[in-house]
């Protein structure tokens, strides 16, 4: 019953997203070599936001899904090493809406997590570190950190 | 019942009455049958009046509860028309107020069905021979609605779901006034090529694609 619930809510939510998204984000589920498809996991891109040290930037984000979804939040992850504040070495997004004891909404969509990161990338969140080169150059060394922001935002550029 | 009533009323009777017909019952067989049944018939009438009163407190009772309800409501109902001046004053109103809801309503669904009626008639003319004339084309080449959306607007266009996007992609760099190779249109994160159709990448009405400009 559980995976039914999962799979049913995320299969509403692609729905809605082949429908309507934010421009020049992504979020398509896992496709297997066969052509099967995953629900359960979904490939997104969050692009840096315009105006910003992250602009230019295409930020590939997989969501793995648990059966619990939507009681429980999907774990969102960057790629391994992701520099950013609020990011484990692992690549894991902290953010308040991601955990399930925090900001968590059953509610909150697929679309409203990704515009979520996208917001969380030009501002982190001191108060909550994930890691630590991130952490101490944000809160030390502004100059070097937006050199690595930048440099990082050349690393994933367009597909176009 | 009433079987078994007649069955068991004799056997209860001789016991009943054993002090008066114990001798000639038990002994005589010609002469009681003869003498017998004529007391026999008064005394289960008696016996029957005893019965009932006995078993009154079990069985009848039933009857009894059955039996009193009516003057109850008789009672109930001359209290009520004791008190009812007010009530049948209120029920004489709200059954006017009934009827004015009813009128309203049957006026408004009359007036709702004539509407309809003429609704109808005003659309199954042209209905009917739009219906004509679409049907083919449509069974011969689906269409679908997909939405072309840049950074700051999405614009809706209807294709062909088996014509190539070369067609809609010139119709959409026209309308923007731009050069159709500085675009890139993207379908779920992949570049789309302009020689392959919407049914070939499985897309479904309302589906959106995403214009990018090269920025070279």
């Amino acid at each position: 019953m559980a995976s039914g619930i999962a799979r049913g809510r995320l299969a509403e939510e692609r729905k809605s997203w082949r429908k309507n998204h934010p421009h020049g984000f992504v979020a398509k589920p896992e496709t297997g070599p066969d052509g099967t498809v995953n629900l359960m996991v979904w490939h997104c891109t969050i692009p840096g936001k315009a105006g910003t040290d992250w602009e230019g930037g295409f930020f590939p984000l997989t969501m793995h899904f648990s059966e619990d979804y939507p009681s429980k939040p999907p774990k969102c992850k960057f790629p391994q090493g992701f520099f950013h504040p609020n990011v484990y070495p692992s690549g894991t997004v902290c953010l308040s809406i991601l955990n399930e004891d925090y900001g968590w909404r059953p509610a909150i969509t697929v679309k409203q997590i990704l515009v979520g990161i996208q917001d969380l990338l030009d501002t982190p969140n001191p108060a909550d570190p994930a890691q630590t080169d991130g952490y101490h150059l944000f809160c030390q060394d502004p100059v070097e950190y937006k050199k690595r922001v930048k440099l990082q935002s050349k690393q994933y550029p367009p597909i176009v | 019942m009433g079987g078994e009533g007649e069955d068991l009323e004799p056997l209860f009777d001789y016991r009943r009455v054993q002090p008066a017909n114990f001798v000639c019952i038990d002994d005589d067989d010609d002469d009681n049958a003869s003498v017998t049944p004529i007391p026999k018939k008064a005394k289960t009438s008696k016996t029957v009046d005893k019965l009932d009163n006995v078993v009154n407190v079990i069985e009848v009772t039933g009857d009894d509860d059955w039996l009193l309800p009516p003057p109850k409501v008789i009672f109930d109902k001359n209290k009520e028309s004791v008190e009812d001046s007010t009530i049948k004053a209120l029920r004489s109103k709200k059954l006017e107020l009934m009827s004015f809801t009813k009128t309203v309503a049957d006026v408004m669904q009359e007036v709702e069905e004539s509407a309809k009626r003429e609704m109808e008639a005003s659309l199954n003319p042209p209905s009917e021979t739009a219906d004509e004339a679409p049907p083919e084309p449509t069974i011969d080449r689906p269409k679908i609605v997909i939405t072309i959306q840049d950074k700051d607007e999405k614009k809706q266009y209807r294709v062909f779901a088996d014509e190539k996007f070369e067609r809609v992609f010139k119709m959409y760099a026209d309308k923007v006034k731009l050069n159709p190779q500085n675009l890139v249109f993207l379908f779920d994160g992949d570049k789309i090529d302009p020689s392959t159709t919407p049914s070939q990448l499985e897309m479904e009405d309302h589906d959106m694609i995403e214009v990018h400009t090269k920025k070279s």
